[in-house]
């Protein structure tokens, strides 16, 4: 009985021990490994709060003699392409084609410097909007989300309220303003709007908004929603000029904001934890021949804490989902969601009336033209009994 | 007027179009394609040597073009003028812009003659052609198709082949339709190389009827010639003074008696020379003559400038110009629509230096409004001068109330209808003498008909005068009304005419603007018979002084289809002879 | 020339103008002087087309016309140069006709005088009227039809001249600025009576019994448009619609074009109405300030459209122009004939040439030709002030002839006053 009873109380003093080291080892476990993915996948010393990076590039000015404009925004593409943004979650908006110009005499190539020695249009360039389809209607849609149930996946921006959005813009401005295609204007105060329209949708999480165009500060001085970061290439009054032009090409190839900021983001890579801070102290009006401007009075974190790779870098973070129901629960309420547009169809149609249609145009064709000549005859008639009635009272 | 030199008055010149672009390419044009044009230049020689038809040097051209597998052709044609016919040759060869859809296309031509005039052949200009149409051809970069056209002759040629490009044969132009079209030719250089070796390239610009092409070409070209080239660019072959320092007194219309420290100031240098710039610019526009082939192109909206080299002992050849002419059309290649900032009135001070159209038009518009106001002041002595100068002979401003003569305002009236008559007559004699001017006979017989003319307007209107109603105390005198209405007619002309072609404005507005205005009747008949004499031959004089204008005149018009001619026989001659009708209404 | 024939001979003239293969035609019908969208031959062809090929001539937005002329030139008559030609003489005949109940003359008088011969040569060889006509320009029937109204109405038939107005604001909408003083002078009487004004003395019901006849009439008028119209409304917003809401911004000599053309689309409906009540008016302080002269309120308000009406052409301020002969009692007391001659003078060849200027040539752009066309309307302008202002000068009296006794003081003043006028 005892040797039974001391083996049962073995037992079950070796199931409490197994359970207590197991307790206590899964919680261990559970512990170490959670803060080794926060190592691994996480964002270091970022405050940002973002999962998921985007960057909406738009060169808005067309013509061959504005060929800097697209090496910007293509030099941009380059940049952010580099430091992890994929091409999906890039939106590329070229106003013009100067690579397949008819004056271009490199034919396929947009260069953004005058040794020609990196070709920024090459093979693997996804424009997504292109030419005429750069409208100011279209960047509004984009922003806001607002775009037509056709519209492909890789012309939609495709945020939530965890993603920081990088937006570049550059072309022909002026005083809270900047020229699309030559023939329309946007405002400073419709991109106030639209990302005021974002804030509230929770399309963004944070946004650095990037403009290189003459008066370019004026651009972001009626922003209002928060989290934006925003910088631009001149003051109120002052011109952005080009930095160099290629003799070759025969135009500026690039603008002199621009040339700077690339400049300093060739020495930044994916886990570089260069601020913000130190890209705006890397502008020297001198060279630039105009003054850069920062608005950070809507951005909440300080501008040293905030990395250049919150902006263009790529991340890749996992998020742990509160449970397995929820996420479920969520995935349904998408499936749901996507399902509301297809409306129950009213109906069968209606069935065609066959009969000959030949005959019966042709019938009515020489019924139309009887018509047609009664009624010409008719309103003479009554015009002609009007004037011999009136001419005859007389 | 004499302001307009002033270095004060202008501004810099400047671009207005983004699209051009100048001066910001490299040129290939290299020493290789320099030989080529020698090559063509020694082969040239040889045909002037040889003493070639039009017709066997147009083939030969084709053929140099075709050898470049270029689409090339020959145009024959035929002038028939009041002087006989006037025939020749064009060759012409398209180059197809290799990636665009060929719907605009550029010109590059030289003419056979040079606008140097003295029979200077342009052989330089065509071995510079064709060698660039050797050498364009190469390049994949052109958005718009090249013409190269060598013209035969110094005009014609040219004016033959632009009107047949543009299917606007006028009744007196015989040829065929041209074999290659291209799209609409927005630009045109035309190329002027006459002598051995050039130090500035000349601009010429002004076209028929005065018409200029956009200021912007000549602007890029500029900025081209300088950056590029590195030579500077004059306006026609003047030179500026800073290029003269030792020569300038040749060059200077002031005699050598004058003070030195006055010949050497600068300022007063730079007055003379942008005086003589605007004074040459005058004499073509208002003649309405072109200053070179470039000037046919703009009456088909074509901005088109020639180049001349102007002939000097050295440095520059082929090498510059070449290069010059390439970077050139690599700028109007750059155009994305026509030139069309309003840079179509100007005048050219200097090569950096241009007037605004507001700068210069007061001074034809200030006549032109003080002839009207003194035509109006006119008007209304018509129905008032008996009044105002009784009232004068009393002593002005008296109040006394003294009896008046009966004429009343009613009985002042104003007939026009005599007036209108005498001023409608004057201008169908106008029409009758330039149709006899440009009729056959005139031409061969010009030794009778050029005393005939002129004493037959001159006897005419005496002849005709009595026909007209007498003036009777009651109406008010017809030669006062004929004034005023004179006055008006030729100032709403001067300033109409100012916006259309300035400096035949302001030339109006000289020869008319004065003698309009003090045309008066006077007592004696022999003042008013001399004074009619004179208005004659202020009108017609031209007749007999200027026999060589008078031809030239007529050429323009019945072959370019320049309207000075018409406009001096049918306006201007008219309104003068109206001015001198007042003076013989007075003593009648 | 015998003062008898001159109308005939004029006539035959213009016949002979109209059978005449002449060498401008084609471009006079290009001409954005003479031809607007609402009266263009070329647009009138173009509707007939349609109408044969049975599409809505008023669909596509190019067809302005009337769909009487439609109707009348798609069965009765065809669109050939010689009905111009007729529409010219009946105009020239009505404008003597009117001269002859103005004056109190009897209508078929065989003497005439010097005054109906430049009458009649007034309005043929006016070159405002001539050029429209030879550009087959419906205007030319517009003006005909406004002065075959004045004709009835100064002849005192009422019948008639409603239906003649009713035909004539069918064809042009804003001729409905003449309907009151019509009403007006078919009440009262057409002979001068600028020098003595006196309050209106005709019976007010008798206007409303007019007024609704000619409401009939112009009802009639609508159904039979409608009719050809395939009974629908569509023409109204095409042909009347067009001259209130300016679709078509081709150049024209008028004063609104421009400004419509710079315009923000979000201010435009405002300035439509701005324009279109601008020109309405004129009518009351015009008809209550010549009350005592309709006829001459009339041809005010001729003047009135002939400068500020959209879609202007030529041929409205012709009419004006034409119809001053009409009152040689006025011609004394005009303060600055010969400015507005000058401004006529420099507008008509201001005109062309800028538009050469611009269009052909392309040296000049559209505020060229706007400033000439500016030019015209300032001609338009000061010929309507002075005829106003002469119409109510002459009820003063001959200024000059009182002054005579009054003195030299008197005549200074005034010799001065015209002095600053000119």
């Amino acid at each position: 009985m005892f040797p039974m009873h001391f083996q049962l109380l073995q037992a079950c003093l070796l199931l409490l021990a197994c359970l207590t080291t197991l307790v206590v080892g899964t919680s261990n476990s559970s512990t170490s490994t959670g803060e080794h993915a926060a190592n691994f996948f996480g964002r270091h010393d970022s405050t940002s709060g973002h999962t998921n990076n985007w960057a909406v590039l738009v060169c808005a000015s067309r013509y061959w003699f504005n060929y800097r404009h697209m090496a910007n925004a293509l030099g941009m593409y380059r940049t952010v392409k580099r430091l992890g943004i994929p091409d999906s979650n890039i939106i590329l908006m070229l106003a013009d084609d100067v690579a397949c110009n008819t004056r271009n005499k490199f034919a396929g190539s947009v260069y953004a410097e005058a040794g020609r020695r990196l070709d920024l249009y090459g093979e693997n360039i996804e424009v997504d909007y292109r030419g005429y389809e750069v409208t100011v209607e279209n960047f509004i849609r984009l922003l806001t989300g607002r775009v037509d149930p056709s519209m492909p996946r890789s012309k939609r921006l495709l945020t939530d309220d965890r993603s920081n959005i990088f937006v570049y813009m550059t072309g022909h401005g002026g005083n809270e303003f900047l020229k699309f295609q030559d023939q329309e204007e946007i405002s400073a105060f419709d991109i106030a709007d639209a990302f005021e329209q974002m804030w509230q949708k929770k399309r963004y999480n944070e946004i650095l908004f990037m403009i290189d165009t003459c008066q370019a500060n004026t651009m972001y001085s009626q922003f209002y929603s928060p989290n934006i970061l925003s910088t631009g290439s001149s003051e109120i009054g002052e011109n952005s000029y080009s930095y160099e032009n290629d003799n070759d090409i025969g135009v500026s190839v690039i603008d002199s904001y621009t040339h700077y900021v690339l400049k300093f983001m060739e020495g930044i890579n994916k886990t570089s934890q260069t601020s913000m801070q130190d890209l705006f102290n890397s502008y020297d009006p001198v060279k630039i021949h105009s003054h850069p401007g920062i608005g950070s009075d809507l951005f909440h974190r300080p501008l040293d804490k905030a990395l250049i790779t919150d902006f263009f870098g790529g991340v890749a973070q996992a998020e742990v989902f509160p449970s397995q129901e929820d996420a479920c629960l969520i995935g349904h309420h998408e499936s749901g969601s996507t399902s509301l547009p297809f409306a129950p169809e009213s109906g069968a149609p209606s069935l065609p009336v066959v009969t000959s249609p030949s005959t019966l145009t042709v019938e009515m064709h020489v019924w139309d033209s009887q018509w047609k000549e009664v009624r010409k005859w008719f309103s003479v008639f009554v015009v002609g009994c009007l004037v011999s009635w009136v001419s005859f009272v007389r | 007027m004499l302001l307009i030199p002033i270095p004060l008055l202008s501004q810099g010149t400047y671009i207005d179009e983004n699209a051009l672009q100048p001066a910001q390419v490299n040129t290939y044009w290299n020493w290789g394609d320099v030989h080529t044009a020698d090559l063509h230049m020694y082969q040239l020689d040889g045909i002037v040597d040889r003493n070639l038809t039009s017709e066997q040097r147009a083939e030969f051209f084709r053929m140099e073009f075709s050898k470049l597998g270029l689409a090339a052709s020959t145009q024959n044609y035929t002038f028939t003028t009041s002087k006989g016919t006037i025939s020749g040759n064009n060759a012409y060869a398209v180059m197809s812009s290799p990636r665009a859809a060929g719907t605009e296309a550029m010109v590059i031509s030289a003419s056979w003659l040079s606008t140097a005039g003295h029979g200077a052949l342009n052989v330089r200009g065509i071995s510079t052609v064709l060698s660039l149409a050797a050498f364009l051809k190469d390049y994949s970069l052109w958005a718009k198709d090249i013409i190269f056209v060598i013209s035969d002759d110094y005009l014609h040629g040219m004016h033959a082949w632009l009107n047949a490009y543009h299917g606007t044969i006028p009744s007196n132009l015989h040829t065929d339709p041209l074999e290659h079209i291209s799209g609409v030719i927005w630009t045109a250089l035309n190329i002027d190389y006459s002598g051995h070796s050039f130090s500035h390239l000349g601009v010429f610009h002004e076209g028929l009827n005065g018409r200029l092409p956009n200021q912007d070409l000549i602007n890029s070209f500029r900025f081209i010639s300088h950056y590029t080239g590195g030579l500077p660019m004059t306006v026609y072959d003047h030179l500026e003074p800073a290029d003269l320092v030792d020569r300038w007194s040749e060059w200077s219309v002031l005699p050598s008696w004058t003070p030195a420290f006055i010949r050497r100031s600068p300022q007063l240098q730079q007055y003379e020379y942008r005086a003589r710039n605007v004074v040459r610019h005058i004499g073509y526009q208002a003649r309405g003559m072109c200053s070179g082939v470039h000037g046919l192109f703009h009456q088909f909206r074509i901005d088109a400038i020639t180049i001349f080299a102007v002939p000097a002992k050295g440095p520059h050849g082929f090498h510059a110009l070449g290069k010059i002419v390439e970077s050139t059309l690599r700028t109007m290649n750059n155009l994305l629509e026509r030139l069309h900032a309003s840079f179509f009135f100007y005048i050219l001070t200097s090569p950096g230096t241009f007037l605004k159209i507001g700068m210069f038009l007061p001074s034809a518009i200030l006549v032109s409004v003080a002839m009207l106001f003194k035509g109006l002041g006119e008007w209304v002595d018509a129905g008032w001068v008996r009044e105002v100068s009784e009232v004068s002979l009393k002593g002005t401003g008296s109040l006394e109330k003294e009896p008046k003569t009966k004429d009343t305002w009613r009985n002042r009236r104003r007939p026009m209808l005599s007036v209108l008559i005498t001023m409608v007559a004057t201008h169908v004699l106008g029409v009758l003498v330039f149709n006899l001017l440009c009729s056959r006979r005139f031409d061969e017989n010009r030794s009778f008909f050029v005393p005939a003319i002129l004493a037959a307007v001159s006897m005419i209107p005496p002849a005709l005068l009595p026909l007209l109603p007498k003036n009777t105390p009651e109406v008010a005198p017809s030669s006062v009304l004929l004034k005023s209405s004179n006055l008006c007619l030729a100032s709403t002309v001067i300033s109409i005419m100012s916006l259309l072609n300035f400096s035949l404005a302001a030339m109006l507005a000289l020869t008319m603007g004065v003698p309009l205005a003090t045309s008066s009747r006077s007592s004696s008949m022999t003042t008013s018979l001399l004074r009619y004499a004179a208005y004659c031959i202020l009108a017609w004089g031209w007749l007999v002084l200027l026999p060589e204008e008078v031809e030239s005149a007529i050429w323009n018009w019945e072959v370019l289809g320049v309207w000075f001619a018409p406009f001096v026989c049918i306006v201007y001659a008219p309104l003068v002879m109206q001015a001198g009708i007042v003076c013989l209404q007075g003593s009648s | 020339m015998d003062e008898g024939t001159v109308l005939p001979v004029l006539v035959c003239f213009r016949l002979l103008l109209a059978v005449l293969p002449l060498p401008g035609q084609h471009i006079l019908k290009h001409d954005h002087q003479i031809n607007s969208p609402l009266t263009s031959y070329l647009r009138l062809k173009e509707g007939l087309w349609m109408l044969d090929n049975n599409v809505d001539p008023y669909m596509g937005g190019s067809f302005h016309h009337s769909p009487l002329l439609l109707s009348v030139f798609s069965t009765i008559l065809p669109p050939i140069p010689i009905i111009w030609a007729v529409s010219d003489a009946v105009g020239a005949w009505a404008l003597l006709r009117i001269w002859r109940a103005r004056q109190g003359l009897s209508l078929h008088r065989a003497t005439t005088s010097t005054a109906e011969s430049l009458i009649v040569s007034a309005y043929i060889l006016n070159p405002y009227l001539l050029f429209p006509s030879l550009a087959l320009s419906t205007s030319t029937f517009e003006n005909s039809f406004t002065l075959l109204t004045l004709m009835f109405a100064s002849e005192g038939k009422p019948s008639s001249a409603l239906l003649a107005i009713a035909f004539t604001i069918n064809l042009s909408p804003y001729s409905i600025l003449l309907l009151l003083p019509i009403l007006m002078l078919l009440v009262t009487s057409p002979a001068s009576q600028l020098a003595s004004p006196r309050p209106f003395h005709g019976s007010i019901n008798r206007i409303a019994s007019l007024f609704g006849e000619f409401m009939l009439y112009w009802l009639v008028l609508v159904g039979a448009a409608c009719i050809i119209a395939d009974g629908s409304w569509s023409w109204m917003k095409a042909s009347w619609g067009a001259s209130l809401t300016l679709p078509d911004l081709t150049p024209n000599p008028g004063l609104w074009w421009y400004f419509f053309t710079e315009m923000f689309d979000h201010f435009r409906p405002f300035f439509l109405m701005v324009f279109s009540v601008h020109l309405v008016i004129y009518i009351l302080p015009v008809c209550i300030k010549f009350q005592h002269d309709p006829l001459y309120a009339a041809f005010l308000l001729i003047g009135v459209l002939g400068t500020f009406k959209a879609y202007l052409t030529l041929a409205d301020p012709g009419l004006f122009l034409s119809m001053i002969s009409l009152f040689p009692e006025v011609h004394g007391y005009l303060r600055h004939p010969i400015v507005t001659t000058l401004l006529h003078l420099h507008a008509a060849l201001l005109l062309p040439l800028q538009h050469i200027l611009w269009v052909s040539e392309g040296r000049g752009n559209a505020n060229f030709y706007y400033a000439a066309s500016l030019v015209m309307g300032m001609a338009g302008g000061a010929g309507l002030v002075d005829a106003c202002w002469a119409g109510m000068r002459i009820a003063l009296g001959d200024v000059k002839v009182e002054s005579e006794g009054k003195g030299q003081v008197a005549r200074w003043e005034v010799a001065r006053w015209e002095v600053a006028q000119e």
